[in-house]
């Protein structure tokens, strides 16, 4: 892991194990997440990927009997803390899942909503803002038209770019996303991409997928994840083109999973 | 080839008794129709000793005591929702759940031999000269919760009657608040919300037509409500201002009246009485019906 | 930047909320605990072997509810019997044969309403068709207004527990070359009989504790008579009247039956909902 040494890390994960009540979904994850770069996590359905990207947004605290264990430190505070304010760690931590979630509202309250939760500011700038967000995801020129209609009118991609849009507007630090283009065609799904592309100059960006080959075009690190264990960890390129270990070939190579 | 006729008589058979009730209400009400006309909706005149009748004051009560009931439920009974789905340890939400559905289980009599000889004693002693002292010198309330302590009246009507509909708004709204997408949550909770910022932008309007689905259907059973309201309402055909003057429903009135009442003009206003009655319930259940089935059709298709 | 002012506000506004929430919750259960509460504590010192016994009193003697009980098992028990095969049968037309027929459509709506509608209602309806005809109150118009009720609630259960037999059980048994008919009651009825028992128990909570259909309908009488072409004596009737009545007597009778009543309700709801959950698993 050569690379990493002139790279600042954002969240550090130490020793996380997870349990789903007695069965364990996490096994002593340990490794880093740098600051404004793309990591990808991969690896077959049940690895725990989309579990360990819940961890760090303590989502899976809305659940009864689910537990983390270990240390997950954001700028050296381990949010695993139990004196962790949950709202504001979620608000520094944002996240969009893998089928789009329009809020019942309208495509400009979508936006507006997460804006004043922990701001305040005028008509005028929340517009300004607003309009800011949409752009940056690429949806502006198709819904400046309507944005008082309801967020559900929308397609499934431009969903998708409106839950992006609205993530970007409540200026977190972090952004996950969890198979964001799984349940997208193919041309929505280029459209992601080239957003996160954009998103990584200023966000640090944690993206689990699927897809080989997305994995490969977005990310900037690799986790290779197998039965809740981290198999490698390593710079993308590295990943797919010299993996060290024999299973995470048989995985990229499309042998298994 | 008879089995499957049985069976198609038999559910014709519940469109029959429907039909019947409409039909011989209707007959019924023929004579009283005739005397009246329409003014029959708008007179207060309740006379038995002239024949002279009129429907206005029990319509009155009716509406009234059921506004009341709502007000005081609605909220409640999605505060229940709320607290079970959101806030209640999970091994209690089954137990509490069921406590409150229990609430709908006990007969209505019961609610109104309850109202009328523990609630109202306590109500006139207690609760009730407290609220006419504390309104008496404010501007138009004091018209509306002013005047003698009788402890029964329309006021006790509807508080009885917003408890025995609770167990339905609270029901309702807990399955519908159910059907709403977990990751729609997640997705709330994920921006930085509190449960009551999730609660009021998302799930709320979420399921806001099987909310108000629900309290349609509280309303239809509030509307009807026969003995919870005969018992503590007082049974008097005027209408007054105060709330906590007595007064009457459609319901109390044909409970109280009907095999006392001597005459076929007396009998055939009561039936009468009967049918808007019904009419009311129907267009609410009836509106009711078409929202929760609206979202019978969208869980179904969400489920799939 | 972070507004935490604003933040706190929030935090504020939340907890407030949840307060209320709680509150809600302990509002309802509050009225359960104080009306179970008075009714225990005012009936079961009402109690007395004498209830079961003796007669209903002229005002000023003791007596008890015998002829009231008694009536009121013949009227909730000849309701059940008329009103569960038509509903058992009208609910397995709409879940079996006429799943999406336009007829369906209409039963089931026009179901719904009844199933909610006010139940004065039906008993002005079977005052129309026979006490007037008949010239007389009955316990045949009694437990004819108490079906009316039944009716809905059998259909409704009916139809759902039959939709919940999974089709591969009906395939089977056509794959055996059973006629339809033979399915249904064979197959379909056998695997949803809990469900169905739930909904008939159900239907006999909702009528124990009827009281305005019954009003002018069955009426009431002060003797014993198990004549169905008479006035019978009921609880719900009984209590009513004598709860509305001046004389303390009276009064202690009322919350007698008015205990035995709501035991009974209560019981009846909540061994269907055991059989229910029973099944579910």
């Amino acid at each position: 892991m050569e690379a990493s040494v002139q790279e600042k890390t954002k969240i550090d994960v130490k020793n996380l194990s997870f349990f789903y009540g007695t069965t364990q979904a996490l096994k002593d994850i340990s490794m880093p997440i740098y600051d404004r770069k793309v990591t990808a996590f991969i690896g077959p359905s049940g690895c725990g990927k989309s579990t360990l990207l819940r961890v760090l947004n303590r989502i899976y605290e809305l659940y009864p009997n689910q537990r983390a264990e270990g240390e997950v430190m954001l700028d050296g505070n381990d949010i695993l803390n139990t004196k962790q304010d949950m709202n504001l760690l979620r608000s520094r931590v944002g996240m969009v899942f893998q089928k789009p979630t329009p809020f019942p509202m309208t495509i400009y309250d979508n936006i507006a909503f997460g804006i004043k939760l922990y701001e305040r500011v005028s008509r005028s700038e929340l517009d300004g803002r607003v309009e800011h967000a949409l752009q940056r995801a690429a949806l502006w020129g198709e819904v400046k038209d309507k944005l008082h209609e309801s967020g559900l009118s929308l397609s499934g991609g431009q969903q998708q770019r409106l839950c992006i849009a609205r993530t970007v507007a409540t200026k977190p630090e972090v952004i996950l996303l969890d198979e964001p283009a799984s349940a997208l065609d193919p041309i929505s799904t280029a459209k992601i991409e080239e957003l996160i592309d954009e998103l990584v100059k200023d966000y640090t960006i944690a993206i689990v997928t699927h897809n080989m080959q997305q994995a490969s075009r977005t990310s900037d690190y690799t986790a290779f994840m197998y039965l809740g264990e981290l198999v490698e960890f390593d710079n993308t390129e590295k990943v797919f083109t010299s993996p060290t270990n024999k299973r995470t070939e048989q995985y990229i190579t499309g042998r298994f999973g | 080839m008879r089995f499957r006729m049985l069976t198609w008589l038999a559910s014709v058979g519940v469109l029959a008794i429907f039909a019947g009730v409409l039909v011989s209400l209707g007959v019924g009400a023929l004579p009283a129709i005739k005397a009246f006309g329409i003014p029959f909706l708008y007179t207060e005149v309740w006379n038995p000793v002239t024949a002279q009748f009129g429907a206005l004051a029990s319509i009155y009560g009716t509406l009234v005591t059921s506004l009341i009931a709502m007000l005081i439920a609605v909220p409640i009974g999605i505060g229940i929702a709320i607290f079970l789905t959101e806030i209640c340890p999970r091994p209690l939400r089954r137990p509490i759940g069921i406590a409150i559905e229990l609430l709908a289980g006990i007969p209505s009599i019961i609610y109104g031999i309850w109202g009328l000889f523990v609630f109202a004693p306590w109500f006139q002693s207690g609760l009730q000269p407290w609220l006419i002292d504390l309104f008496s010198d404010v501007p138009v309330l004091q018209d509306y919760l002013g005047g003698a302590p009788y402890g029964i009246g329309v006021f006790t009507a509807a508080l009885i009657l917003s408890i025995m509909v609770l167990p339905f708004i609270s029901a309702v709204t807990r399955d519908v608040f159910e059907t709403v997408p977990p990751t729609l949550k997640e997705a709330a909770y994920a921006l930085g919300c509190t449960t009551s910022e999730v609660v009021w932008r998302v799930t709320l309007p979420f399921a806001r037509t099987g909310v108000v689905g629900g309290a349609m259907l509280a309303l239809g059973r509030a509307l009807g409500e026969t003995m919870a309201v005969t018992f503590v309402i007082g049974n008097a055909h005027h209408i007054q201002t105060s709330l906590f003057a007595p007064g009457t429903t459609i319901s109390a009135t044909i409970a109280n009246e009907f095999t006392e009442a001597v005459g076929p003009l007396y009998l055939s206003s009561l039936i009468e009485m009967g049918l808007i009655l019904f009419f009311i319930t129907f267009v609410v259940l009836a509106a009711a019906q078409l929202m929760l089935g609206a979202l019978e059709r969208r869980a179904g298709g969400v489920s799939s | 930047m972070k507004n935490m002012a604003r933040y706190r506000r929030r935090k504020r506004g939340n907890a407030i909320f949840l307060t209320l929430s709680t509150f809600s919750a302990l509002f309802g259960l509050a009225w359960l605990a104080v009306i179970l509460a008075a009714l225990f504590y005012r009936g079961l010192v009402d109690l007395t072997p004498a209830t079961f016994t003796e007669m209903t009193p002229p005002p000023g003697v003791p007596g008890g509810l015998l002829n009231a009980i008694v009536g009121s098992l013949i009227m909730n028990g000849l309701a059940v019997a008329a009103g569960t095969p038509l509903g058992l049968l009208a609910g397995t037309y709409l879940a079996e044969y006429g799943r999406y027929t336009r007829l369906s459509f209409f039963v089931r709506f026009v179901n719904d309403i009844l199933l909610s509608a006010p139940s004065i209602v039906t008993g002005l309806f079977v005052y129309e068709i026979i006490v007037v005809r008949m010239q007389s109150f009955s316990a045949i118009a009694g437990a004819a207004s108490l079906m009316v009720i039944v009716v809905p609630v059998v259909v409704r259960t009916t139809e759902n527990m039959l939709l919940l037999v999974p089709n591969g059980l009906r395939e089977a048994a056509a794959a055996l070359g059973a006629p339809r008919s033979a399915i249904i009651k064979a197959v379909t009825w056998r695997a949803a009989r809990a469900g169905i028992l739930t909904g008939v128990l159900l239907a006999i909570a909702r009528i124990s504790g009827e009281t305005a259909p019954l009003l002018f309908t069955a009426l009431n009488n002060q003797f014993w008579s198990t004549n169905l072409y008479q006035p019978m004596a009921n609880l719900p009737v009984v209590i009513f009247q004598f709860a509305m009545s001046p004389y303390e007597g009276w009064h202690e009778l009322a919350w007698a039956g008015a205990l035995l009543t709501t035991v009974a309700v209560l019981g009846l709801s909540v061994v269907a909902r055991i059989l229910e959950s029973s099944k579910r698993n």
